[in-house]
Formats: structure tokens, sequence, C-alpha cells
């Protein structure tokens, strides 16, 4: 109840730091994706519905990818760097509920753009989308694997400059050369195989099972490594934010 | 300041050694012992272990070796109850963005474990005792380093806690509000909290301390009460002078800070002092000037300035 208590106390206290940056990130992660929805179409004319299916799921995902994996990263790297994060450890507060709440930051701030993605290409596109049970765990996993490398990252990586340089790495890497917007098939057998080890990969597989009914995916798979990448992250983030120098 | 020489200590460190994985050696044998309702001052110039020191006794980082307890427990073995016992003020002005100053007061309170009404009623508190009324609903972001440190600082002592550990508690806080600072520290030490203050600002510090460790090179170099550690220049007096002129200081002045008008010198040399001061007065080129015992600077500086002049002179 306790630990509740301060998991609900450390999001409110995050919410209320960021009060007017979350809405503009939500609004910039809406704008950026139905930027890309209706961008990457000019580049593809006559696009089929398969492929605008893929390319609503892929820019879906992406906007988890942009607030997990590099906006997450780059803001606790700079709490590592200017002190807070140790001030939060000198609270008697849970550690992990403290990464936690974190993580929480990145599906308040994403879901809207998910949201607001798929409905935007529906009409846009004129797709119908049929939601697969299994789509709320798909996004849960999506915020708890992304978020969590992001967190790893920014746990592991020492200077913040340096974490700000892997984060557009990662942002440029999954935009054009792994399967989130691109068919697998369509990647030369070296990014085929780095996209295997990239959480991104699955998350937007996840996404495209339980949406659509698109062939090639393999939920199950999904779910399993989502959550290999989820435990094994916040395990080793949780593990350096304990140890004590 | 209820100085209860005779109990138990609060906090107690022995022989506390930390070497980084870079081979520094950051705190060199550090042994004390702050007793209730006791304020402890660490002094020090920078690099000298202070802030090595506080973080071991937060349970951020582990000791090389040594112990360290409060209230006879094993801080190291279990930093949980340092967490659940110390309030922190840290030296850094980190960036909360756009928490108001009265919410960050409140969650303080509410991370600490206090009710939602209690934590609530603190804030309202701790808001009117450090006249931060006008700006209870700035954020920390557009604050001045001022409202934030005093922000900081109310933070700190939103919940009763065993030890409080001040780093630099009055830094860019303006003097009225720095008062008030202090006595809120001094009302506290006379409820029973035991203070341990890092700070640099040795003369506003001098009031409020009851004993002070004076660091150097990751070792306590001095300690004891301000007036015991005045012994080291007891054979000095402190000379506060404002020129209105150019004056060659007389050659018995050693320079503490010549910018300011401060100087030492041997108390044997008062009458030549004294005649020297009546000869530049007279010639219009001295509008003050006040001698005194030293200062806690002046301490300072005999036991770690002065003793490194004289290692780089050898």
């Amino acid at each position: 109840m306790k630990a509740i208590r301060q998991y609900y106390d450390l999001v409110a206290m995050q919410m209320n730091s960021m009060r007017g940056d979350n809405v503009f990130i939500a609004i910039l992660q809406v704008a950026l994706s139905l930027g890309l929805v209706v961008g990457m179409g000019y580049l593809i004319p006559n696009i089929s519905k398969p492929t605008a299916m893929f390319l609503v799921t892929g820019t879906a995902t992406q906007a988890f990818v942009t607030t997990g994996l590099v906006m997450l990263p780059q803001m606790l790297s700079q709490a590592k760097a200017d002190g807070r994060l140790e001030y939060f450890l000198t609270l008697p507060i849970s550690r992990e509920g403290y990464l936690l709440s974190q993580i929480t930051m990145v599906a308040i701030t994403s879901f809207p753009a998910v949201f607001f993605t798929v409905i935007f290409g529906a009409w846009h596109y004129d797709l119908s989308f049929s939601v697969n049970p299994g789509f709320a765990l798909v996004m849960v996993l999506c915020v708890l694997s992304l978020a969590g490398v992001g967190v790893a990252m920014a746990m592991y990586i020492r200077e913040p400059t340096v974490v700000n340089a892997v984060t557009q790495l990662i942002i440029f890497y999954v935009l054009f050369f792994s399967p989130v917007l691109l068919p697998a098939a369509q990647l030369p057998p070296a990014l085929q195989f780095t996209s295997k080890l990239a959480p991104p990969t699955y998350a937007a597989d996840g996404v495209r099972a339980t949406l659509t009914d698109l062939p090639g995916t393999n939920l199950g798979k999904d779910l399993v490594l989502m959550s290999g990448f989820a435990a094994g992250s916040i395990a080793l983030s949780a593990f350096a934010i304990r140890r004590r120098g | 300041m209820a100085l209860n020489a005779g109990a138990e200590p609060v906090l107690e460190i022995e022989n506390l050694v930390k070497r980084y994985r870079n081979g520094t050696l950051a705190n060199d044998g550090i042994s004390l012992a702050l007793r209730p309702g006791e304020t402890y001052g660490l002094l020090g110039p920078n690099g000298a272990g202070k802030t090595t020191l506080v973080r071991q006794v937060l349970g951020v980082l582990r000791p090389t070796s040594g112990s360290i307890t409060l209230d006879g427990r094993d801080l190291i073995s279990d930093p949980g109850f340092a967490r659940q016992s110390i309030g922190f003020l840290p030296q850094g002005q980190f960036d909360l963005q756009s928490l108001r100053v009265a919410e960050l007061i409140e969650y303080a309170a509410r991370l600490r474990g206090a009710s939602r009404a209690d934590a609530a009623r603190r804030r309202d508190d701790l808001v009117a005792m450090l006249d931060l009324g006008e700006f209870r609903n700035t954020s920390m972001h557009s604050a001045s380093g001022g409202v934030r440190r005093l922000a900081g600082f109310a933070a700190a002592i939103a919940t009763p806690c065993r030890l409080l550990v001040l780093d630099e508690p009055t830094n860019d806080i303006d003097p009225i509000r720095r008062q008030v600072v202090w006595n809120t520290i001094a009302e506290l030490g006379r409820q029973g909290a035991t203070v341990l203050l890092v700070t640099h600002n040795l003369a506003e510090a001098e009031r409020f301390i009851d004993r002070l460790a004076i660091m150097d090179g990751g070792r306590i170099v001095r300690e004891g009460t301000p007036a015991s550690l005045r012994t080291l220049v007891t054979e000095r007096l402190r000379l506060e002078m404002t020129l209105t002129g150019a004056v060659t200081p007389h050659p018995a002045l050693l320079a503490e800070n010549a910018d300011e008008g401060i100087y030492l010198f041997e108390q044997r040399d008062l009458m030549a002092i004294s005649g020297w001061l009546n000869a530049a007065r007279e010639a219009g080129l001295l509008a003050d000037f006040r001698i005194g015992p030293p200062s806690l600077d002046d301490i300072y500086t005999a036991a770690v300035a002065r003793p490194r002049e004289l290692e780089a002179a050898s």
C-alpha cells in the first residue's frame, strides 16, 4: 500500500514538474506521428492498404521509440548529471518505484500519439483496424521494453552528451534502417540481423499483430521477447540504481 | 543548541576510508561523532572530501572501509535506515522545472511518509515560517536561486528527522531570509535535531555551530568548538579596515583578504600597528578600522591555507 502511494506521488510529482512540457511533448508527438503518416505516403504513390497499414502501425510504434528510447534516457541522464537523481535516491522511496514512475511518464506522453496516429491513419488511408484482445498487453510491453532499455542506457552511460548522441543514432536507425517503418524483407541481410536484436522490431510487430491482419507477424514471439527486454533492462537498471559507488 | 555532551552519539563515523575506483583517496581515516542536538560544521576547501563523506552518510556511496552508525544502527549495511532518518539539502541547484515551491515541500513530506493532511499542514507552516508566501505558486524553474534554496531547505525539514544534513544552506539567499534559515536551524537544534552542516560561510555559521571539523586532503585536520580552535591563532589579532587611499600595509600585517582590508597580526605587534593606523588616519587614508579576536575564517586559514603555503615554500 505504501509502495503504491509512493508510486502515485512520484508520478504526480513528475507530472507537475513537467506540467507545461508534458502537453507540449504530447502535442509534438501527435504532430510528428501524423506528419509521418501523411509525409511517408507522398513517397509511395497509389499506396496499397497493406502498405498503409504497415506505415500507420510503424508510425504508432515510433511514438513509443521517441519517448522511451530518446527522450526518457536524455532526461534521466540529465537528472543524473545535475544531482536530481541522487536527491531522489536520498529519499525513503523505492528505487524501482522511481524508475517505474519515469516509465509511466513515457506511457502518459506517448499514448495520445499512438491513439491519434491509428485513428488518423484509418481515416486518411481509409483503413479498418480490428483490435485484438492482446492489444492492451502489447501497449504495456511496448512501453516497458522500450522505456526499460532507455532507462538502462541512462543508468550505464556516464556522459549525457554520449546518451544524446546514442539516442540520435537510435532514432535514425529506427526511421530508416529497421522493420518499424520498412518491411524486413526489403532490408539487407546485415540490417535484418541487427533488427532481431532491437526491441522496436518486436514492438512494431506486436502492434501490427494486434491491430491488423498483415501476414508475417508473430504475436507470441513478440510478447516473449518484449517481456524479456523489459525484464532484463529493468533488472539491469535496478541493479545500477541500487549500486553505491 | 541543546548540546548533550554525555549522551550516546547520534551519528558516529569511525576510521572511514573512501577510495574511488580511479584510485583517488577522498576520505582517509575520518572519525567523528555527533551528539544529540548538536550542530556540527564541516569545513574545508573544494576537494577536501566533504561531499564524499556526506554521500556515504546518506547511503548513496559505499565506504571502502570504516563504519558509520546512526543511533547505533549500521548505515553501511542498512542504507535504507539512513534515507528514513536523514533530511538532506544538497548543494546543487537542480532543476525541478515546473514544480511549484509549495508542491516541492508537500511532495517531500509525502514521500517521507507524511499523510496527505499532515503534508499539507507542514507545507503551509514552512511557507509561513520561511516567508515564502509570495513564491508558493512560483515554479522552481522560474524561481530565483535563493527561493529555490529556501524551498529545498523547507523540503529537507518537511518531516521530523533524526539527523539533518545541510550542504551550504544559505547560498544565494538574501540576508534577511538567511537569518531566518539560521534561526530555524538553531530552533531545530533546540528541539533536539542533530545537524551536520557543510558550509563555506564561516562568519555566519560561527554563531550556530557547536563543534566543527576542518577537512583537507580527505582528512580531518582540526576538530573542536569554535572557541577551542581559536587557540590555533591566539597569538594573533584580526584587523578590519576601510582605506580611502593607497597605503602600503605595515610589514607586520599578514593579508587575510587584502581586497576587503582584512589582515592578521601578532599580538606583540599591537603597538606598532596602532601607531601605523593612527598615522594613516591622520594622513586621511583610513576611514575606519576594527581590531578583534580571530574569526573562524582565520582558524580555517591557519588550519588549511597556511600549512599549504609552508608546504609549497619548502
